[in-house]
């Protein structure tokens, strides 16, 4: 059984690291291929791992590998295209 | 009481959306499809150890279901946790046009006065078997007083991450623990996201991150409880906050868990979500007949029940479903009415989620949504007393004299409202 670990484990080797997220897409972004642009425009592996798409919204689970720097900075390009971007726990902070 | 099993009464974590099964560590996401992961139970072992007289022996906390609760051993953290008042809202029935009606009242929850007690001390007490000297949580109120207050009691180190533009009276009420409170700058969904990386990063019993399995169960004694003190049967309606939803699918699963191992007899009942409508994506998705929710940016003074992208939201809505029950949302002005109502009426000072039950309870037994001649309780989570920004200014005025008798007759003879409480 996994117990406590006692020292900082980095999550990976030369910055890069893998960063899970929840993706949601209003309407009018449904038809783009947003995935595809961003792994274009920035140095991160994307994978997808779990869709759902209505009329009324998109939802996307995706897997980010890639520099921390580069993950962040496609994660402000998508917030800036009007997705909304969660971490795959949703709301970490509650009340 | 039946202990001989290393991982007490609990057999694994499982994934809520494709089953797969995982050890018993601290670890909440499925690896495959991300899905949230649950503890999963050895009922057929409960059910020879969890007799009603069995649970009537042990002492009055949230501890006598214990083989229902996701430890391995005794419980080390929170051992006086629970067991709350179950008022018999006679008066508020009256007011609201309902037969019977209960009030659940975790207002006077021990240490820190909300629910949250119960799932803090679940996952600090499962934090000390897995061998975590250290906990954590990200909060803007309830939760952190609760992780801060039940850590120095149990002598473990805590870190609380906040928003810096949180309230000073909720900073102080973690601060006072000796916990160490970490004020992040920056827009809501960047310290979320910034917390879930810190949770990701560092060897910590995040409570509401890695711990969540155990965590989320805590929430069930609330319902078991709510079982026992009704005489061992199920309410046909129970009335439930909803934040990230949790809660709600956790008092289904008490229900359900109860009856699956004979201690109460199955009955029909539904589970009803409460929200406020500056925060309602729960339950605007159930109004409108949807299975999914979409997220909302939160403006209410229900600041508990504000959360805009709930994690449970999709869960919720299925019970909600499958118990046939339905979702109300609240105002501002309608919380407040909630809140003065069950003070008025019960002598119970709710925080503002208790005035959205309050309210929300109000709107379907209006609406005939909750019959008239049903049984209902409503679940008070937190106490009156942390939100008093919300209701001040509006809970009527202090009238202002000298030292002088003639002063206070002349007050009483003038106001007909004072003479009549003669």
């Amino acid at each position: 059984m996994a117990t406590a670990r006692k020292k900082k484990k980095p999550a990976t080797k030369n910055g890069v690291q893998a960063t899970r997220l929840w993706l949601m897409y209003p309407p009018r972004l449904i038809k783009r291929p947003v995935v595809w642009e961003l792994s274009h425009q920035f140095k991160v592996v994307t994978n997808v791992r779990q869709v759902s798409v209505t009329d009324e919204i998109g939802v996307v689970c995706l897997e980010l590998d890639g520099e921390r720097s580069e993950i962040k900075a496609a994660i402000k390009w998508l917030e800036k295209l009007g997705v909304k971007v969660e971490p795959v726990e949703f709301n970490v902070i509650e009340s | 009481m039946i202990m001989e099993k290393h991982d007490g009464f609990m057999k694994a974590l499982k994934c809520r959306e494709c089953g797969r099964e995982y050890p018993l560590a601290a670890t909440h996401v499925c690896e495959f499809d991300f899905g949230p992961l649950e503890v999963a139970y050895d009922y057929d072992r409960i059910k020879k150890s969890l007799t009603r007289a069995a649970i009537e022996s042990r002492p009055q906390t949230m501890w006598r279901y214990r083989e229902l609760l996701p430890i391995a051993g005794a419980p080390t953290v929170g051992c006086q946790v629970g067991f709350t008042p179950l008022v018999k809202a006679d008066r508020l029935a009256k007011r609201l046009g309902i037969r019977e009606l209960w009030v659940k009242n975790d207002a006077v929850n021990y240490p820190t006065l909300s629910f949250k007690d119960r799932v803090v001390s679940v996952a600090l007490s499962r934090s000390k078997e897995l061998g975590f000297k250290t906990v954590a949580c990200a909060s803007t109120g309830n939760l952190a007083n609760s992780v801060a207050a039940n850590a120095a009691a149990a002598g473990l180190k805590s870190f609380v991450f906040i928003p810096s533009d949180l309230e000073q009276g909720k900073v102080i009420n973690s601060l006072v623990y000796g916990a160490n409170v970490i004020s992040i700058k920056g827009h809501y969904d960047e310290v979320n996201r910034l917390c879930a990386e810190i949770a990701g990063k560092f060897g910590w019993a995040f409570v509401n991150v890695n711990m969540r399995p155990y965590y989320a169960e805590g929430s069930k004694s609330m319902g078991f409880e709510i079982l026992e003190q009704l005489g061992w049967r199920i309410p046909q309606h129970t009335v439930v906050p909803m934040a990230s939803g949790s809660l709600l699918t956790k008092i289904h699963k008490s229900y359900q868990e109860f009856v699956k191992i004979g201690l109460v007899r199955d009955a029909k009942y539904h589970v009803h979500g409460a929200q406020p409508t500056g925060c309602n994506p729960i339950s605007a998705a159930q109004k409108a007949g949807l299975d999914f929710f979409k997220p909302v940016k939160p403006n209410t003074i229900a600041k508990s029940l504000a959360i805009g992208t709930p994690a449970d939201g999709f869960y919720a809505l299925k019970v909600m479903k499958e118990t046939g029950a339905s979702a109300e949302d609240v105002t501002d002005d309608e919380v407040r009415e909630g809140i003065r109502l069950l003070a008025e009426c019960e002598g119970i000072f709710a925080e503002t989620a208790g005035g959205v039950t309050v309210g929300v309870a109000k709107k379907l037994i209006a609406s005939g949504r909750i019959p008239a001649n049903d049984s209902v309780v409503l679940c008070v989570t937190g106490n009156g007393l942390k939100t008093l920004d919300a209701v001040a200014g509006h809970v009527g005025r202090t009238r202002d004299i000298k030292p002088s008798l003639r002063e206070f007759e002349a007050l009483i003879n003038s106001e007909a409202e004072l003479a009549a409480a003669i």
